[in-house]
């Protein structure tokens, strides 16, 4: 019984969160802002998951929004100037795989700890951003064969949904049924007995924060596609939410690690929250607070793992 | 030879931990390494599995040089370890510390794409450790929920699961119950008639005496002497660890 409440206490908490949020916003059940919560979930969902498959390699990736910012300022740039959709699309991803990967360099070749070099390849792919755009945002003018991808339906199912169904799918699959996703986890859950048994560690960091720059990519060019938009802005709340989620995701299903099926709830109920404030008429400062005190709340709650991985430095 | 060391030598800094050890093993051959604490023997064994890089001197196996960058290496080389600490991850379960790193897969629907065979490793990992004499309610617990003695029995069947030519053990039995220790000396002995070279680290005598053909002894980092099993019993070789002198 406590360990059901210890492992499903953060959904139970959500279902509350749902009731409570239900009986007193008044359009809170309404299809459209339901659509709604779940979109913006899905582009939190897929960039978290990010920040997921690097923690469970033992990794911070502070740089996950700048990195889809920077990825969305590339992707449009190329749009803007007529480049091909798929060619544009890919070139996003590939600037925040490129990104993922020069993290996973600077943290495994230079031995920096992943804190501080994911905040300082941030600082570099913000200021790359700003000198694509020269300051300024990309508006509208965007083909409606590229805005499909984040706008579109499929059967009656908005494609954002289908895309972080998707990635919830891929993740899950590797970290759960792969040998390279195992080798992942036992990287992140402990360094050294993973080490000497064979398993290439500094390798799997490499790819845990390689796959974070893909997902950040990823993120990047459908918030693009999305708001027909571009900006080195556009991305720059997701670091503290994307944080919270996977953080409070560590609450639930599997407690203590970072792990998929977690980081959805997290990313469902700091979504839910957001829209619910908003609905409710809070100030933004006020859902500012509340992130921050979730984090808090949700680190306490496994702040072992998060210490061991926050200040060690790599081998 | 199935491994020849020669010269070989770690420091720390300015701490000097092994010098000058050279050491030869033939196939089959079970050799024992004594000394008192911080003699280097963990040093030497992690050296020669590769978890360690030697600052000095040169390894051999089957007379190629080689040069290990990572246990990896070594395991894919045909040499495995226990280590001292165990080297587990506590809080995944027993069958995939007892696999991990050579996780067992098989095909799936995706066309050269192979998925994990738990079923397969839960099996098999109860018989390694049926072979050690433990049995598990579940191999599915995690590590932290063993007796140390279960843990010890987790971290030899990983070592057996790769299937080497030379499996170094470094204190194993330090946490063993008598029957287990038993189960495990006796697996040193079928190691030793299929052909496998064992490199047994341990400050319990009556256990080197008892499967060892050799024994080397170290002390201060160095090379105290060597002597053949049969001529000693267990007060002669820790008389001569403790003295330091051969006679
Ligand atoms: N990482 C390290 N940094 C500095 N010195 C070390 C390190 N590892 C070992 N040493 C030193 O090297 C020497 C040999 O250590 P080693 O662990 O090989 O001894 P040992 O024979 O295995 O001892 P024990 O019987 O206690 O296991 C010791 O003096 C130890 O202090
Ligand atoms: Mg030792």
């Amino acid at each position: 019984m406590q360990d059901l409440l210890k492992r499903f206490g953060t959904v139970i908490a959500y279902l509350v969160l749902f009731t409570v949020l239900a009986a007193s916003a008044d359009n809170f059940l309404d299809p459209y802002n339901l659509l709604s919560i779940l979109k913006h979930v899905s582009f939190l969902t897929i960039i978290a998951l990010g920040f997921t498959l690097a923690l469970a390699a033992g990794e911070l990736d502070l740089s996950i929004a700048h990195v889809a910012s920077l990825s969305s300022v590339c992707a449009a740039a190329l749009l803007f100037n007529d480049y091909p959709i798929v060619f544009a699309m890919l070139a996003g991803i590939g600037c925040g795989t490129a990104l993922g990967l020069f993290n996973g360099l600077v943290v495994t070749r230079m031995r920096i700890p992943s804190l501080i070099a994911t905040l300082a390849v941030s600082t570099i792919a913000n200021g790359l951003a700003y000198l694509i755009t020269g300051g300024v945002a990309y508006v509208g003018r965007l083909d409606t064969a590229f805005l499909v991808f984040g706008r579109g339906n499929v059967l009656g199912v908005p494609a954002m949904i289908l895309w972080m169904g998707l990635t919830v799918a891929l993740t899950l699959f590797l970290l759960k049924r792969t040998r390279t996703g195992v080798h992942l986890v036992c990287t992140g859950e402990a360094e050294e007995p993973a080490r000497l048994a064979g398993i290439r560690t500094r390798r799997m960091k490499l790819l845990g924060l390689g796959l974070s720059g893909l997902l950040a990519g990823v993120t990047g060019v459908l918030l693009t596609s999305s708001l027909s938009s571009s900006s080195p802005a556009i991305a720059g709340e997701y670091l503290m939410t994307g944080i919270a989620a996977v953080l409070l995701g560590m609450t639930t299903i599997e407690p203590g690690k970072p792990n998929v099926v977690g980081t959805l709830i997290g990313a469902l109920t700091i979504g839910t929250l957001r829209n619910g404030l908003t609905l409710l008429g809070a100030q933004y400062y006020v859902q500012d607070i509340v992130l921050g005190v979730i984090i808090i709340v949700s680190v306490s709650a496994s702040a072992r793992e998060l210490r061991k991985v926050a200040f060690s430095v790599p081998h | 030879m199935l491994l020849e060391i020669e010269d070989l030598g770690k420091t720390y800094g300015a701490v000097s931990a092994l010098s000058g050890v050279s050491l030869a093993m033939d196939e089959g051959e079970v050799v024992g390494v004594c000394g008192d604490n911080g003699a280097g023997k963990s040093t030497l064994m992690r050296i020669v599995a590769g978890a360690q890089p030697p600052s000095r001197g040169a390894v051999r196996l089957r007379g190629k040089p080689v040069r290990f960058t990572g246990p990896r290496d070594a395991l894919t080389a045909g040499i495995a370890a226990i280590y001292q600490d165990l080297a587990l991850a506590v809080d995944q379960s027993v069958y995939q510390n007892v696999f991990m790193g050579s996780e067992l897969v098989r095909r799936s629907w995706v066309p050269g794409l192979r998925t994990l065979d738990k079923r397969a490793m839960r099996e098999r990992s109860r018989e390694y450790l049926a072979r050690l004499g433990i049995e598990l309610e579940s191999v599915d617990a995690p590590v932290n929920r063993l007796s140390g003695g279960q843990r010890q029995a987790v971290a030899i069947s990983r070592a057996l699961r790769w299937e080497a030519a030379l499996v170094i053990m470094d204190e194993p039995t330090a946490a063993l119950g008598v029957r287990e220790k038993a189960r495990v000396l006796d697996l040193v002995r079928k190691l030793k008639e299929t052909g496998v070279s064992v490199l047994l680290v341990s400050h319990n005598m009556d256990d080197v005496v008892a499967v060892t053909d050799r024994v080397v002894i170290l002390r201060g980092g160095r090379l105290q002497g060597e002597v053949a099993t049969a001529d000693i019993d267990a007060d002669r070789l820790s008389h001569m660890v403790m003295s330091g002198r051969m006679q």
